[in-house]
């Protein structure tokens, strides 16, 4: 498999505080990878860094070979690297339906003014956009909400809310902030479902998360933070082995982690 | 079916204006009425460029100065250089949105309460500069302008001289609400296209909508530059009616009354600036009996509007007939 | 050079007043009171009844320009900001709301006190003088009494029980809240100190430029100026920001005597290049 994404050596200062230093990983075509770490391990600034809502100290992030560091967030969303938010960024007063469907803006072709006179291809677009709005809606379980003004929407529908947003931005990688925090066992095992199938959809998943058992029956691969560095990478299995894993986690509880 | 009733809307707004209006006005003699509700499609207009500021989420307390601006450019364009007032009018507008873009891609990046003041202090700028260029002739402003000339083409009279005409109000009348009905027929389109969407994406969460994909600095700075430009345009037409324009002629009051007529529209509502418009300028202008009293019922009665209705007045018809639309 | 620097200072510590009371409000409400200006003059005409009209001792008029804004100010948030903020379905309405109270007080001193610009007997005759420097009395002590309240303020938002609290609700309403702290007493409270702040201030500097009906409007949109500059909802941007605009009104009034009256469009022009590479001002959290 080939890398889809390189991460080198990856540094954020923020003043005297060094949130990630010296970070090296790649993500592989399709795969689902995932970066756990205590608290304030630098998780959610790498986060930022791939997505580019935050420009890197030094090192760089390549996206197929090509620098994404340093761009605009929309820039790299065009790329094909698109993030999800952690809670209830949507945009509030839009139906469900209505949030998706302003999602897809990088799959128009026509232009504003197109869309503003109505062109035939804006039209095609418009109905195109409402078809696909629809199926990922219902590849969620949003389907039967869609009319819901998105910030009525219980909890759990809000995070798949926010996928589907992502999705629809037709991306290369997503990537998901926690996307299981706050989750009963239940809920968990569907997010865990819909994140297999964000995959079998051809989309690379990079995800960032707390919850270890989830991580460790998911994920491909592993890559663990503590305090800013990566101190540890491989398949979930070799993960539980890592002493140095264990360390970092050390006064943490064994089942908590999923040792 | 949708399109069918908006255009059937759209006939049925275009008779009452330019047809029952005058008609009415006519029979009643009262042709001071014209000029009122010139004033009243024009501010609407200006005000619309607020409320589209408003719709990606920025409160603009600057239009006055884009007004003025525009009043200034055709102004200075018909009496020194010899244009055409009808040329004027788009060259206005968009040596308008040509400052907005200038100004506003350093102060868009501003939010809320922020983005308001420096937009209030616009307003300032723009009467300050207006009273220290030289082009502008400083306090005593720009005098004597001539009326709107003829326009023809291959010899055919298309608008006719005003100065010639036996009731100019009428032809400004006209105008006014030709601009006005076109201007809101553009923001209605505007709105309920997918740039609406995008608009709405940039008010609610503008990280968000980044995060999708939209390049939200380009987006805001196109909304701010139509802004502008509807406010230069209504300022020239006002400029031309007045036959005169002066560093107050626009000034931060008339900046907020903008921004209170949106409010009182309802800011979710496209047709909010008409409305908020009309009652304003109709009730000031009704209060005009009370003399001293004026500023202070006209000011109770505002108040007293925020408390009964603070969404507008729009959102008392909606939420009655058909509920509560998006915002 | 000395003078530009004393004088800088004298309308800094006016300025630096009155953007208090409008930060504060900010901070504690979210409310950009656009009435702030017309509280001042309101103050200032206070003060001119007791003290110039009545001849009652300056004092007094002071203390009842403070406790008249103090009065008005609660009286607004109670009974208008806070019942629109709970109803309203997008924040800026409060915007609308505080122009229009801006409206009726410029209605009420309108009718209450006239067109004419007044003025009042000085507190103090006789002119300090040295050799840099000329000082009329007067403004010394309208100059120090300021620093005295500026500093005052400062102590009391820092050690009371009551400042600890707003300054709690300044940082995280919704934390505030939970802590215990009655968010509705202290939304009153702050609103009507910092409207209080305004009144004082005109109540003080009526006895120097006299006040007039028209002037509400300018003075807001000096304190908005000072806000931003230092940064809206902090009280250290808000002091720093009125000296500094108080200094450059000095400077600019000297130094750009020869080219007309353009100070302003000067500092005006000088601030939107500040704020675009400073949004949030000097010490500004950033907003939204």
């Amino acid at each position: 498999m080939s890398d889809i994404l390189a991460v080198s050596s990856l540094t954020k200062r923020y003043g005297g505080l060094v949130a990630v230093k010296d970070v090296s990983f790649s993500v592989r075509e399709k795969e689902i990878l995932s970066v756990i770490g205590p608290n304030g391990a630098g998780k959610s600034t790498l986060f930022k860094l791939i997505s580019s809502f935050v420009t890197p100290t030094s090192g760089e992030v390549r996206f197929r070979g090509e620098r994404i560091s340093g761009l605009a967030p929309h820039q790299a969303a065009r790329k094909g690297v698109v993030r999800t938010f952690q809670e209830t960024t949507i945009f509030k007063a839009m139906t469900v339906r209505d949030n998706v469907i302003a999602a897809h803006h990088l799959r128009s072709r026509a232009s504003l003014a197109g869309f503003f006179f109505g062109t035939r291809l804006a039209r095609q677009d418009e109905e195109e956009f409402g078809r696909s709005a629809d199926e990922i809606l219902t590849f969620l379980g949003l389907s039967a909400m869609r009319s819901e003004i998105a910030s009525n929407l219980p909890h759990g529908h809000l995070r798949a809310l926010g996928i589907a947003i992502g999705l629809a931005t037709n991306p290369a990688v997503i990537l998901l902030d926690e996307p299981f925090a706050g989750m009963n066992h239940e809920e968990t095992q569907r997010a865990v479902e819909i994140v297999r199938g964000v995959r079998e959809r051809g989309v690379t998943v990079l995800l960032v998360e707390h919850d270890m058992p989830a991580v460790m029956t998911i994920s491909d691969r592993i890559v663990v933070l503590n305090f800013g560095q990566k101190i540890a990478e491989g398949t979930p299995q070799e993960i539980k082995d890592n002493p140095a894993v264990i360390e970092a986690y050390l006064g943490v509880e064994d089942e908590s982690i999923g040792l | 079916m949708m399109k069918a009733r908006n255009a059937i809307a759209l006939a049925a707004s275009l008779v009452l204006l330019l047809v029952a209006i005058p008609f009415g006005i006519q029979a009643s003699g009262r042709a001071d009425l014209y000029y009122t509700l010139t004033s009243v499609a024009l501010l609407s207009i200006i005000s619309a460029g607020v409320w589209l500021t408003f719709y990606i989420g920025r409160i603009n307390i600057g239009q006055g100065a884009y007004a003025l601006m525009g009043g200034y450019v055709s102004a200075v364009l018909v009496t020194r250089y010899g244009f055409s007032f009808w040329l004027t009018l788009p060259l206005a507008g968009l040596f308008c949105a040509a400052a907005s873009v200038l100004i506003g891609l350093p102060i868009l990046r501003l939010r809320g309460v922020y983005f308001a003041m420096v937009t209030l202090v616009l307003t300032e700028v723009a009467r300050l500069l207006a009273l220290a260029l030289p082009i502008t002739n400083g306090a005593k402003g720009i005098v004597s302008i001539p009326l709107p000339g003829a326009v023809r083409i291959f010899g055919l009279t298309l608008i006719p001289d005003f100065a010639t005409l036996e009731n100019p109000r009428l032809a400004f009348y006209i105008m006014a609400v030709i601009a006005m009905v076109l201007c809101f027929v553009g923001m209605y389109r505007l709105v309920n296209s997918r740039i609406g969407h995008l608009c709405q994406s940039l008010q609610q969460n503008e990280e968000l909508a980044s995060s999708i994909g939209v390049d939200i600095a380009r987006l805001r700075v196109i909304a701010y530059a139509i802004s502008s430009f509807l406010g230069g345009f209504g300022g020239a037409i006002f400029a031309s009616i007045t036959q005169s324009i002066y560093p107050s002629s626009f000034t931060v009051a008339d900046s907020v009354n903008f921004m209170l007529n949106c409010f009182l529209g309802g800011l979710s509502y496209v047709f909010g600036p008409i409305l908020g418009t009309f009652v304003l300028y109709f009730g000031w202008d009704i209060l005009y009996s009370f003399g001293d009293f004026q500023l202070l019922i006209f000011s109770i009665i505002l108040i007293a509007l925020m408390l009964v209705l603070p969404n507008g007045l729009f959102s008392l018809r909606l939420s009655r007939s058909r509920g509560e639309v998006t915002q | 050079m000395e003078q530009v620097v004393v004088n800088g200072l004298y309308l800094g510590a006016q300025y630096a007043l009155i953007a208090l009371g409008l930060t504060l409000i900010f901070a504690l409400m979210n409310v950009l009171n656009f009435a702030h200006g017309q509280m001042y003059v309101l103050g200032g005409f206070v003060t001119y009844t007791i003290y110039g009209q009545m001849k009652l001792p300056f004092v007094l008029a002071l203390v009842c320009s403070g406790l008249t804004l103090a009065v008005v100010g609660a009286f607004c948030e109670k009974f208008l900001f806070r019942p629109v903020i709970r109803r309203s379905k997008r924040d800026e309405s409060t915007m609308l709301l505080a122009a229009a109270i801006a409206f009726l007080l410029d209605a009420v001193i309108l009718l209450l006190f006239g067109e004419k610009q007044r003025g009042v007997p000085k507190i103090i005759n006789g002119v300090f003088l040295s050799d840099t420097i000329v000082m009329p009395y007067d403004r010394i002590v309208v100059g120090v009494v300021a620093i005295v309240m500026i500093a005052t303020f400062v102590l009391y938002m820092q050690y009371s029980k009551t400042g600890r609290a707003m300054r709690a609700l300044a940082q995280d309403r919704v934390a505030a809240q939970l802590m215990g702290v009655n968010v509705e007493r202290y939304s009153m409270i702050g609103f009507a100190l910092g409207a209080m702040l305004a009144g004082v201030v005109g109540g003080l500097l009526v006895t120097i430029t006299g006040i007039s009906s028209g002037i509400g409007g300018p003075i807001s949109i000096k304190a908005f100026m000072m806000v931003m500059i230092g940064g809206a909802g902090v009280v250290g941007g808000a002091i720093a920001g009125g000296f500094i605009l108080g200094m450059m009104e000095s400077v600019g009034l000297t130094v750009l005597r020869e080219f007309g009256d353009i100070t302003y469009l000067v500092i005006f022009v000088c601030l939107m290049v500040f704020l675009s590479i400073r949004p949030n001002g000097l010490m500004g959290k950033p907003w939204g």
